[in-house]
Formats: C-alpha cells, structure tokens, sequence
C-alpha cells in the first residue's frame, strides 16, 4: 500500500521526471491487478506535477478503472501532497459557467424646497422629494464562461457578459435652493401650501448666493417685516434618469502551459450604445523555489472610442471648454454628438510566496496610464460666477461677504493623462482547528489627480461540511477626492453694471472641473456572505449578497462629501458550475455512458422540450441561445405594404408627432428588431420514465426606430439623417418549469409528453426613458422581458431512430392562465408543430432539416393610460380653478379659494386631453396589441455535433437557422429576417 | 503612500526570509484545499469587481480586463 511519505519522499525536482516514469510503471503494473485511481489523480494538487505530466498519470490511470476500493487507497496516497497553485484554482479545470447579478441602488436624498406655509405663513423647508419618485439606478447582468484544454497544454478560455440598466442617477450637484433641480425657489407654483413642480429637469441656469469660501446661502423674506436673512443652503445631486441600456462583451485566453511556467494572452470586445472598448492583454508566469514561489506579470491595452449624444440643456454652455472641440452639431436633429477615444495601459507584477504549510503571502503592484478623453460625458458641473467688486444692488440687502451668483451648468472636463499606480498585500491563512481559511487583504492607490485610495477586505471560507461553505466578508474602502472635485464650483466674473447680470458663457472656467460623487471623498463600508455548495458530480452552486453604503462620514481621517452624497446599494448574485473534469471522470469510471448520445436521434436546436435523460439519476446542463430578428418590409396580412399606408393606419388615432401639417399617424416606426434569449436547460431523472427541467431565463432586446418625417422618405434615408432611435431592454425572462414523462420507449421509437409552467419572472413594466419626474410610457409589448402571466405549455414529441437517419415531429402550446398581467395585458396563445428529418453525416456530425408551422394570437388588453399624465392634467384643472395663495400689500397671506363647479367641468373637458395624451404614447404599430401575432411557416436547416472522445466527450452543440417561408400577420408587422438557434448540452 | 511602500518592502522582505525554511510538498496539504485558493469565488469576484470599479475612483488595476464605460 504506498503510503504519503513513500509517495511524496520520492519526489524532489531533480529527480521529478524519471520518478514520474517510475510511478506511471508502477501504476501500470497496479492496473494489471486490476483497478486504479480516481478524480483525485486530475486535481491540480497531485504531488509536484504539472498539468501536463497530471493529465499524462490520470490518462494512464484511467484506461480501465474497475475496482472502488484500490482505486480509493491509490486516491488517498495521490491527494495527500497538494502543490499550491496561485493561478485560481477553478482555472484548471474544464468548466462551464453560468452567473446572473442584480445590482440595485437605494433612492438617493429628496430635495427640500423652501416654501412658505399658508396656514403658519412661517417659510420653511417642506420634503419635497423630486428624485424619490424615480426608481434608482438598476443592473442586471448575466455572464456565461466556458474553459476548455485543447491538448495537455493549451487552454482556451472564453466569457461572455451582458449588462442592462437603467434608472435615476446623479448628474451632477447644485445649492438645493439654486433651482437646478426644476422647481425651486420663485420658479414654484404652489397651492395649499404644496409645490407644484412639472419635473425635475435638470435647469441649466440657476443662481445662488456665496460668500468667499463658496459657501451658498439662500435669501428668506419675513412676509411681515420685509426683512431678509440668508441662511447656508447645502449642495444636493441633480439627478437624470439612464433610460434601458445594454452593454455586451466578449473575451478569450488562450494560454501555453509548462510544467513550471505558463503564458497567456486573450483580448476582447465590450459593445455599448455610445461606447465601444477593445481590449488586448498579455501574461506570464513562472514558478520558482520548488513552487513554493510563483511571480505573474500582466500587460494589457485597451482602446475605447465614445460617441454620447450630450443633453441639450449642456451644449449651450459648453462653448468655452475645451471639450467643445470634440461635439459636432447635427442641424437636421439639432443632436449633439461628443466623439472622443481614450486610451489605457496596465501593467500589474504579482508574487505569491508559500510562508508555511498553512500560509500563503502574496504582494502586487500596478500601473495604469490613461489618456485621452477621460471624463463621463453625462455628468455635469454647475459653475458660479460672482463679482467681488461689485455690490449688489441694495434692495437685495446682501450681509457683507455674501453676493449673488450666477451658474451655468456645463460638461465636465477631467485632465487627459491619468497615472496610477497601486500596491496590495494578501495574507491566506488556514486554521487547522476549524478547517477554514482567511483571507485578508490590503491596497493602497495614488493617482495624479489626488486620489489616495485604500481598500481593506476580508473573508472567512467556512466549510460545513456536505459540500457546503459560507463565507462571510467584509470590506472598507477610503478614498481622498480629485484635485478638481467640487460639488459646486465658484469663480469670478464681471456683473454688468447696466443691466445686473452676469454672462455665465463669460467666465472663467477652471482647466479641470468635475462633480461626480465618484471623484469625491468618502468612505465605503460593504459586507455580505457567499453560499456555496458541490454536489458529488462536478456540479457547483454559488450564491452572495452584499450591501455597501458610501458614506462622506466614513472617509478615512474625516473631511469627507457632505452626506447629500451618501447612497447604499445591495448585489445578489447566483451562479451555476458545471466542472467538466470532474464530470467527465464520473463517466469514465462509470464505464463511459457518453456513447450513448450518438444513438440519440438529433433534434434540431430550435426544438424545445424533445429529449428526455435515460434513466433515474441522470442530469444534464445545457443552453440555449436563440436569436430572432425582424427587418425590412411591413406586412399587412401577407401583404408587403409601403410606409404611407403604414404611417396612416398602423397606429389608430395616434398624432402624428413633430409633424406639423401631417395627417394623425404612426410617428415612430420600427426599423429592425432582434431578441435574443439565454435559456439555461437543467434537466434531472428522478425515475427512469421521469425528466425533470428547469429553465431561467434570460433575455435582451434591441429596435431601432425611424421617425416618419413625411409620406416619401425611406427607413434607410431616416438613419443617414440621424432620424433613429434605439431602444434597448434585458434582464431575467420567464422561468420555466417543466415535467417530461416518457409514454413509449423502444430504442426506434419514444414518445414523450411534456408539462410544464412558465412563470412571470420576467419584467413587463419597461417604459421608456423621459425627462421629468414622471415615469415615461411603457416601452412596446414586444420589448417587455416576459409574458407577465402563469402560462400553460404542454408538448407532445415523438422522435425516432434507425441507423444513420433520424426524425420526429412535435406539437406545442402556450396557453397564459390569466387574462391580463400586471401591466394590463395578456399576450395570445400560441400553438406550434415541426416535423424533422436528420442524418448522420459521420460519427459525430449531424445534419437536420425541419419544417414548422406556429400560429400566435393577438395581444389581449392594452396599457392602462398613464397615471402620472391623468394626474398632471387634474392639477392644471385644480389651478385654473383655484385662486392661488398671495400676499396682500400688507404682506398678509391670503389662502388659496377653490372652486368646485369650475374643476367639476374641467375635468369633463379634459377627458379629450387625456386620451390625446395617452394616444402620443402610442407612436409606434409596436404600442398596439392587434399588431401582434399571426401565422408563421419556417424550414429550419440544422448542423450538431458531438463529441465522440476525450476530456470533453459527451458535449453536443447544435446549430438552426429558420428561414421564415411563410409570414401572414395580424394588423401591420415588421417582416421576419429569420432566426438562429444555438444549443450546448452536457449530460452525465 | 511612501510609509505604504515601506510597509510593502518590508512585508516583502519578510516574506522572502520567511521562504527560506521551504515547505515540502507533502506539507502542501492544507494549502491545496479549495477555500485556500486566493480568490475562492473568482466569477463573484469578478462581478464586485466591475461594480466597485463603475462606482470608485481606484481602479484596482483592473483596467487590464476591458469592462466598457459603467457610464451611469
């Protein structure tokens, strides 16, 4: 029985190589007694051998494992001596994974307008708000990476990312009683003694009162003695609202491995709307000092090119700063577009160094140079000019070192060089007694904008046991604000001594000037817990949450950003782990079940619900990516119909928008259209007969739309003009949850009936973005994340085999349980049937065609009218029917007087208002439910291949491409291009 | 910063003294387990990651993997 030291003694560098053939001979002659060794042999800690020389003793191992009970001594002996390998340990293993995130931040302070009370008449500050109503900034993203070996020493390794956001987040900041909110002080009507505020519109001009230091004020009149004091106002964030955004990326690495040393390159590609970033990098890493020792070196580049169109409200006052350079002016839209590149470069050097058996040390440093266009082009600075030489006029009765100031609210404008530099120190401790480890950790980072940061983490892995780990953490981090941070700035300027005012385009702009929070000093102080478990076969589940509130008051030493700029928010995240070399040496050892797949017949990628697992105990991972687009022509029924017929009777009683002089009609029209969904399949056999599936979702959408100018121009014109729009949603879909119960099973023929429900877990509530505190209206059915009701899908498969060929034929439905969502609609059942054909073109390569037939029903119900439209129109009413709050020549407040009868009528009159209003949400054929559905025919023409042998048998990928044949909708639709279906499936 | 980078020498120092008295690779048991890994969780990690780095101004030296703008 080798024992740890017989095994490990031997075992020194010098003499690694011929001690590695003497242990493989000697593992050979074990074999020939029948058995071997286990998943152990593939863990990367297996004595000193490299992945290479691992993967070498596991192949020999592995020819003909039989026997548990030698197999687990022969474990036992190789598990023992683990090398610690610094280059994450999840890297080494063949691995899919799948994780979804949602990110949600807190509602960020209300602002307190400064308003007189009717019935105290005592000015004070009332609650007022503004930015409370919007929801905050939200981000859901989902990331899928996959890692393979190519051979012993290559490996490839690839991530895709997907971001969506949107929400209200701070501009910029301003003097609270400055009116850069909207509203504000005399800009604000008010009636029993409430503001009424149209939005919260950022105002570009705004003025306050400062003294020397900056410091604003705010005047408040005693409406009985006319006196005036000025009391410090404080600075608040204005805030704009993100409308749905999405950001893709996608990056690989490929890396060389040596026994002690590996090389790695990789490069990517993230895709936003206004910015587009390129990615190249490079890494090294060797080992030293019998591993106890392991430097990493990285270098990376990347590219990013910007194109933000800027807030109008901004343009006008950017004239003077040197970023005006970088906007062009498009006179047909009157958009005005930043067009801008930066650059970045890093290099970071790594040590890891093993202290002791149960300590590892490591130390890092890095640089990053920036250049170019540095700065955020949606975040804003209120700049405040004042005169020092000029006394206000006396009636303003200014204290002495208080003056009145005049702002604009101008683009940011950070320096076009960023060094910085960073170093971290990292302490892994295990502690015997409980089995667990602590990390903590330490960075510290200098810029030469001014910025010290210094970051504190700490966790506690805590195995329980059973395959389950917590692990609490906990993290501070400090930073120092940028030399050029200020939430508002004041410069001086000259007044004009004729007419007492101040030309804002006039003053003297500081080189570098920003007011986002992110430049500001604070502290933050996060904490939260992962939850951990693996199963038995190489699957692994991950969950965290977090909470981190970012506070002025926590900054390191004090003197932090006043708490106007404090916010919180919290991260859940769950993630999937599917090890492929841990599966993979389950099958081997189970006696190489993968061979089966090939007698499975093949089922086009576009079918959902047509395979069920062979017997109880199985499970299988897969995914499933389909893509639909739409484009080019309108049809009506099956008829291809031009824009002017569309235009006038796509949209039933819609206005016709920014057209003056056009008849009413559709003045918005989509243009193209894609929708992809993520599908991930888990699949588990309870019973032989059984097949259990669960199905997330994930979705994301984008459509670009063509205002229609006039009756001749063409989509493609609109897009050269700059006419289009974009809109863009994603996040969580629908989940599905589904039962697949065998009813026939011979090995030609199988028949199967599938169950299932798919609940409302996708968001259907998206509206469109618009300034003001008002929610927008909701963006179009087609774009909603989901069905927004428990639907109903049944289907019924049969699928047959024989020698190379295969077919099958499936029929399907939805049927939605409930009459309409919380939205207010319901979107119509749908049944669908394909028939297929499919051949073996060799052993692992399959052909399919396919013809399918699917019929939905039209949207039932609508969006209700928007509530926020119905109310603004009653208050105009409850205006005009009221005599506001006044002050008499005595400064005696006279209260408002309502009258009834006259707000009576009103609201009878303007029931007309409300439905125009109402109809202008409506632009698009996309807003109205009989433009959904209709009869489709499509032949789909299918590629699968499988894995047959080797690490990564038992892999199947799977491509359809349906190309509509036959397209009659209901109403006026967009016409299908086609779409594409991609599946990955891993059963064990 | 420049007492942070003393601090940073002498730890390194330490360590390397410390790396004299070498570990065996048998001894290299505990290190091998998985909590022990220095970043235990690295798709979470990574996802905080991109979250600190879109609300802070220290990017960590994370700049080398790309990640797009976090423009909100």
């Amino acid at each position: 029985m080798p024992r740890k030291g017989v095994v490990v003694g031997v075992i020194s560098r010098k003499a690694k190589k011929p001690y590695l053939r003497h242990l493989i001979k000697s593992f050979d002659r074990l074999r020939t007694n029948g058995n071997l060794l286990s998943s152990v042999a593939l863990s990367p800690f297996v004595v000193s051998l490299s992945n290479h020389e691992r993967t070498q003793l596991a192949n020999r191992l592995l020819k003909k494992p039989e026997c548990a009970s030698l197999q687990a001594l022969t474990a036992a002996a190789l598990i023992l001596p683990g090398l610690f390998q610094p280059t994450a340990k999840a890297a080494e293993d063949d691995s899919v994974d799948f994780q979804y995130n949602h990110y949600q931040e807190g509602k960020r302070d209300g602002i307190n307008l400064f308003l007189t009370n009717k019935d105290t008449s005592i000015a004070s500050k009332y609650a007022y708000a503004i930015p409370k109503k919007r929801n905050p900034i939200e981000v859901d993203s989902l990331h899928g990476s996959a890692r393979v070996s190519l051979t012993d020493r290559v490996k490839f390794a690839f991530n895709y990312i997907e971001d969506t956001w949107s929400g209200a987040t701070p501009f910029g900041s301003a003097p609270e009683q400055s009116g850069a909110n909207g509203g504000g002080r005399g800009g604000t009507t008010f009636l029993d003694g409430k503001p009424i505020i149209s939005g919260a519109t950022p105002i570009a001009r705004s003025n306050t009162y400062l003294d020397g230091q900056g410091n604003s004020f705010y005047k408040v009149t005693d409406p009985i003695t006319g006196q005036s004091s000025f009391l410090k106002d404080r600075a608040v964030h204005v805030l704009g609202y993100a409308s749905p955004e999405t950001r893709k990326q996608g990056d690989f690495k490929l890396s060389y491995e040596w026994d002690e040393a590996a090389l790695n390159m990789g490069g990517g590609i993230s895709i936003e709307r206004d910015y587009e970033s390129r990615f190249v990098n490079l890494g090294g890493r060797m080992d030293f000092n019998q591993k106890q020792t392991t430097v990493n070196l990285g270098l990376s580049y990347t590219n990013s090119a910007i194109s933000a169109v800027i807030d109008p409200s901004a343009f006008h006052w950017t004239s003077k700063i040197e970023e005006n350079k970088l906007i062009t002016h498009n006179p047909i839209t009157s958009l005005n577009t930043l067009n801008s590149n930066r650059e970045d470069w890093a290099a970071h050097l790594d040590l890891t160094q093993v202290i002791n058996p149960n300590t590892v040390m490591g130390l890092g440093m890095g640089y990053t140079r920036s250049t170019g266009y540095l700065a955020n082009p949606y975040k804003f600075a209120w700049i405040y000019g004042v005169d020092p030489n000029l006394p206000d006029p006396i009636f303003e009765g200014l204290p002495t070192g208080i003056f009145k100031a005049h702002s604009g609210m101008f683009l940011e404008q950070r320096p076009d060089v960023r060094n910085q530099w960073n170093w971290s120190a990292r302490w892994t401790q295990y502690l015997e007694p409980l089995n667990a480890a602590v990390h903590v950790g330490y960075s510290f980072a200098h810029d030469d904008w001014g910025i010290n940061a210094h970051t504190f983490e700490g966790d506690w892995v805590q195995p329980l046991g059973a395959g389950w780990t917590v692990t609490p953490r906990i993290r501070y981090y400090s930073q120092e604000a940028a030399d050029f941070y200020q939430p508002i700035f004041k410069v001086n300027a000259t007044i004009d001594h004729l007419t007492g005012t101040l030309d804002v385009r006039q003053l003297n702009i500081p080189d570098n000037f920003s007011s986002d929070q992110r430049l500001s000093g604070y502290g933050a102080l996060s904490g939260g817990v992962t939850v951990a478990k693996e199963f038995a076969k190489g699957i692994g589940l991950e969950a965290g949450f977090e909470y981190y509130t970012h506070q002025g008051s926590l900054k390191l030493g004090g003197g932090g950003e006043q708490a106007f700029a404090d916010f919180d928010y919290w991260v859940a995240n769950a993630a999937l782990k599917v090890n492929l070399s841990a599966l993979g040496q389950g099958g081997a050892s189970g006696g190489g079940g993968h061979g089966n797949h090939n007698d499975h017949p093949n089922i086009p990628a576009g079918i959902l619900f047509a395979h069920t697992l062979d017997k109880a105990g199985d499970m299988m991972v897969g995914y499933r990516h389909n893509r639909a687009m739409q484009g080019g022509d309108y049809l009506h029924g099956t008829q291809h119909v031009g824009e002017p017929q569309v235009v006038a009777q796509g949209c039933p009683g819609s206005p016709r928008q920014g057209s003056v002089g056009q008849p009413d009609g559709c003045s918005l029209l989509p243009g193209e259209m894609a929708m992809t969904m993520h599908m991930l399949e888990l699949m588990v056999a309870p019973t032989d007969w059984l097949t259990l599936m669960l199905m997330p979702q994930f979705m994301d959408m984008a459509m670009e739309m063509d205002m229609t100018m006039d009756n001749t121009s063409q989509p493609s014109a609109h897009a050269a003009l700059g006419h289009r729009r974009e809109h863009e949603t994603g996040g969580i879909g629908d989940t599905g949850m589904y039962a697949l119960v065998k009813l026939f099973d011979t090995p030609q023929h199988h028949i199967h009936a599938s169950l299932g429900f798919s609940a409302p877990t996708g968001d259907v509530g998206i509206r469109r973005a618009e300034g003001g505190n008002y929610s927008g209206p909701f963006i179009d059915y087609g774009m909603q994340l989901g069905s927004g009701t428990w639907d109903f899908k049944p289907s019924l498969t049969y699928t047959g085999k024989a020698n190379d060929w295969s077919w099958g034929a499936q029929v399907g439905g939805i049927k939605r349980l409930e009459g309409s969502n919380q939205s207010g609609y319901a979107l119509g059942d749908l049944f669908e049937t394909s028939v297929w054909g499919g051949y073996d073109l060799t052993r692992w390569l399959s052909a399919t065609i396919r013809a399918s037939y699917t019929w939905q029903g039209v949207i039932k119900g609508r969006y209700p009218r928007r509530k926020a439209i119905d109310a603004s129109i009653e208050l105009q009413c409850k205006i005009q029917s009221t005599d506001p709050d006044s002050y008499d020549e005595f400064g005696v407040l006279r209260p408002s007087v309502f009258h009834p009868d006259a707000y009576k009528q009103c609201l009878i009159d303007s029931e007309s208002a409300k439905q125009l209003a109402d109809a202008a949400d409506r632009p698009s054929p996309s807003d109205f439910p009989a433009n959904y559905g209709g009869h489709y025919g499509d032949i789909g023409f299918g590629l699968s291949a499988t894995v047959p042998t080797g690490a990564l048998a038992g892999n199947k990928l799977s491509f359809e491409w349906l190309q509509p044949v036959y397209t009659d909708v209901n109403g006026y639709q967009l016409d299908r291009d086609g779409a594409l279906s991609f599946t990955w499936s891993y059963g064990f | 910063m420049i007492s942070s980078i003393n601090t940073a020498k002498i730890l390194f120092v330490a360590a390397l003294i410390s790396a004299c008295a070498p570990v065996q690779p048998w001894e290299r048991g505990n290190l091998a387990k998985p909590q022990m890994a220095l970043d235990p969780y690295p798709l979470q990690s990574a996802l905080r990651a991109h979250n600190y780095g879109s609300r802070e101004a220290a990017a960590g030296g994370n700049a080398a993997q790309g990640g797009g703008c976090g423009c909100y």
